[in-house]
């Protein structure tokens, strides 16, 4: 059982890192699904335990690699990548030589460059197009050249400071989660029907809240396929006795004139204010829009990057290996790409931590941050 | 002196009873009530901010209960929640700048305190807005007692304020609460003077021989239309009548009164007439944090006529209309039902209303407001200016606390 829910680890450079261990973490990947992700799930509590807990004691004897340390954060499944990217910067500040600020800023810099862009050739690349990692690492930077406070402590407080913030930011990022939760809550009202694509922690945090106010309510779940990420949240949301019809992910349109509102996670929120998410959140964008209904996303602001794509293929693709169960002719073209940019104009409200957003408000911030 | 406990009971009856209605009368008399009861307050101590701004919540409370749907109530309530937060804010880091100051005056911003103490304020006062601020992106990381765990913890930003500073200003209390009740004052002035101030700004907006369409009665849109006129433009004004309660009528005779080109038509008849209009300029009920507009009913019908024919759709409203909630929020949907009596006569209707007897079963139903989404509306103009609907979070940021919103909600559900 463990290997067939590490079928697709084989590392294969050209495949994104991140998707993997997304597929790794939330997909369900043999046919008998149900029986599958319930082990996994008995099996994930005790193993988040031991990996929540667990501090990384750095190799005295291996030189220290940022890209080491990220990875092995990355693991965690109740981890987000800017969480796992701000950690490994942090391990960069610990075990910084440096002893002016400045050497230390162009310490950071370095790594955060080359957590962004690894070497092309290392076997162990990952995604170098995942946006949460790249928006983590900017907030980051951000952070430490901007604060005042380290303006008048000296060095090795400062040094100690960032550090702590950075430990305690896996935190904010949990609280996020709580907070978008509760925001969300005056948005689910009884008897509303919800449709929800892909697996996203925070959209499973504000329907697992819901449920526990004793709201009632019932989800729509796409498949999402190819790593069929829904059959996961469906299970999931199954055992917190929501009512839940699984949908497959061409049905959504058939089934949109039931569904009160679209509840999606995000990958990343660009400055445009609209989304980059899991393949097929645009096309159900598009269908709720023609129809009517709300879009509502759900994504911590640590996701809001730097990044203003112009059309679909303006990002470089992160791809993902997609299986057709059939052999497919060599001649035959696959669209791997795992992921959609959704304009603002298909987006109705965004809940964040920072409060519940119009997607205008989005460059709104990020210019506040980054000017 | 009026007993402030009496007004505080009085005031939430009138509201039920519908006594007073329209945004204007109930946000300035919201207004004035708080003042009183902000200046009956005894303050203690130690945490005064705490104390004012419990009594105002209670009170406030009431006054949001009684009548949900007046939710310029309810704005006042947090406004005047969000200036004592300020002044409070402005006190204190006043306090902690004259400190500063006695101590080590080498830093340029202490300098200039040191100079002009009161022009300062402004700068004390920007530098208490960031605290108190909603959460953005450049506080994620700094604060994390202050960004994350505000919308948790009961005890509110403000009161934590007070205790960790307590003891030492004993003249503190008046001063803080001086500066409140000037701050009210200053809010009920603006309240009052909203019309003048949007009407100012109606040259930029209409232009000779435009044709202006409106439905029902405004004061603001009256004044608006009247400070056009009297710049010497020309141009004519379409009435829609405003069934059921008809203040179109009331409108039309105003205009005409001061020479206006008033033409009243019918309801129905705003597609029919709107392929020759310049422009739609309408009141508003309240303004929601997405853009969105509670408005007279019937105007909703007008803005989509005016999506149709892209003719720009024009509201205007006071600052005390700006409302921080969702329109999803279920208290919110209400609208209100009024009477079948403005529809239908009863003496004529009577017998198929009375449903007891099996005689008839007439409905009748007659809702107040309408929901303009923030798609169909083109343009705000309020007394700081013309806004675009999704620039609203922006002036309830600048308005409202974060604390407040939900803090609000928070009692009335759990009691």
């Amino acid at each position: 059982m463990a290997d067939t829910l590490q079928n697709p680890t084989s590392p294969n450079p050209k495949i994104s890192a991140y998707y993997q261990t997304r597929a790794e973490h939330y997909g369900v990947v043999t046919s008998d699904w149900l029986a599958q992700a319930q082990a996994a799930v008995a099996q994930n509590p005790d193993d988040n335990g031991v990996s929540g807990t667990q501090v990384r004691v750095s190799d005295p004897d291996k030189p220290f690699s940022v890209i080491d340390e990220f990875n092995s954060w990355r693991k965690q499944p109740d981890l987000a990548e800017a969480v796992a990217a701000i950690r490994a910067l942090a391990a960069v500040i610990r075990n910084s030589q440096a002893t002016t600020m400045m050497e230390l800023e162009i310490e950071l810099k370095k790594a955060s460059d080359s957590l962004k862009a690894p070497f092309r050739n290392c076997i162990d690349s990952w995604d170098t197009t995942s946006i949460s990692l790249t928006a983590g690492c900017d907030l980051f930077m951000r952070y430490v050249t901007r604060t005042s406070a380290l303006e008048y402590e000296d060095f090795n407080s400062g040094k100690s400071r960032l550090i702590e913030r950075a430990e305690k930011f896996g935190e904010i990022s949990y609280k996020a989660r709580k907070v978008i939760a509760m925001l969300a809550q005056d948005f689910i009202f009884d008897g509303c029907t919800i449709l929800v694509h892909g697996f996203s922690r925070v959209v499973f945090e504000v329907l697992k809240l819901a449920a526990q106010n004793k709201k009632l309510f019932r989800v729509f779940c796409t498949e999402g396929r190819p790593d069929r990420t829904g059959l996961r949240l469906s299970n999931e949301l199954a055992k917190l006795d929501v009512p839940v019809r699984l949908l497959i992910d061409s049905a959504v349109a058939y089934s949109m004139d039931e569904v009160d509102m679209v509840l999606v996670g995000a990958d990343g929120v660009v400055e445009s204010g609209g989304i980059i998410n899991m393949m097929g959140t645009y096309q159900i964008a598009l269908v709720a829009h023609s129809m009517n209904k709300p879009v509502y996303v759900a994504a911590e602001s640590y996701k809001f990057a730097r990044l203003y794509p112009l059309d679909q293929k303006d990002l470089a693709p992160a791809l993902r290996p997609i299986g057709f169960g059939v052999p497919i002719p060599s001649k035959v073209e696959v669209e791997k790409s795992a992921r959609d940019y959704t304009p603002p104009q298909y987006l109705t409200l965004l809940f964040t931590d920072l409060g519940v957003l119009t997607p205008s408000v989005v460059s709104d911030e990020l210019i506040q941050l980054y000017l | 002196m009026p007993d402030v406990q009496s007004l505080v009971n009085d005031f939430p009856d009138q509201l039920r009873k519908r006594k007073i209605e329209g945004s204007q009368a109930t946000a300035k008399q919201t207004a004035e009530l708080l003042r009183s009861v902000i200046s009956q307050q005894r303050v203690p101590h130690t945490n005064q901010a705490g104390a004012l701004i419990d009594a105002v919540r209670a009170v406030g409370e009431q006054l949001i209960a009684a009548n949900p749907v007046e939710l310029a109530v309810g704005n006042i309530v947090r406004r005047v929640l969000h200036i004592i937060r300020e002044e409070d804010l402005s006190l204190a880091t006043d306090a902690i700048a004259g400190l500063g100051l006695s101590a080590a005056s080498d830093d340029e911003d202490d300098v200039e305190r040191g100079d002009h103490p009161v022009l300062s304020a402004a700068a004390v006062a920007a530098a208490a807005r960031s605290t108190l601020r909603p959460p953005s992106l450049q506080t994620l990381l700094e604060d994390i007692p202050d960004s994350g765990g505000v919308p948790q913890t009961s005890s509110s930003g403000g009161e934590s304020e007070g205790k960790s500073r307590s003891a030492d200003k004993g003249s503190r209390g008046r001063k803080l609460k001086h500066d409140v009740i000037e701050a009210v004052n200053e809010l009920i002035r603006e309240i009052t003077d909203c019309h003048e101030e949007i009407a100012e700004q109606a040259v930029e907006h209409i232009h000779h021989n435009e044709v202006i369409l409106t439905l029902g009665s405004s004061r603001t849109v009256l004044e608006f239309l009247c400070a056009a006129k009297e710049k010497k433009r020309s141009f004519r004004v379409f009435v829609a009548e405003g069934a059921p309660r008809y203040q179109g009528h009331l409108l039309a005779k105003d205009l005409a009164a001061r020479g206006l080109q008033t033409t009243v038509i019918t309801d129905s008849a705003v597609f029919a007439m709107i392929s020759r209009v310049n422009m739609v300029i309408v009141g508003a009920h309240a303004v929601m944090a997405n853009g969105g507009v509670v408005a007279p009913v019937g105007l909703n019908m007008v803005a989509l006529a005016a999506q149709r024919h892209a003719v720009p759709f024009v509201v205007l409203a006071g600052s005390h209309k700006l409302c921080p909630l969702y329109p999803h929020n279920p208290e919110v949907l209400l609208n209100e039902m009024r009477s079948p009596s403005e529809l239908l006569d009863f003496g004529e209707f009577s017998d198929c209303l009375d449903s007891a007897s099996g005689n008839g079963s007439l409905h009748v139903v007659n809702p107040t407001f309408d929901y303009v989404p923030p798609k169909l509306v083109s343009l705000f103009i309020t007394d700081t200016g013309g806004h675009n609907p999704s620039y609203m979070y922006r002036l309830i940021a600048d308005y409202y606390s974060a604390d407040d919103l939900v803090v609000k909600r928070r009692p009335t559900t759990g009691s």
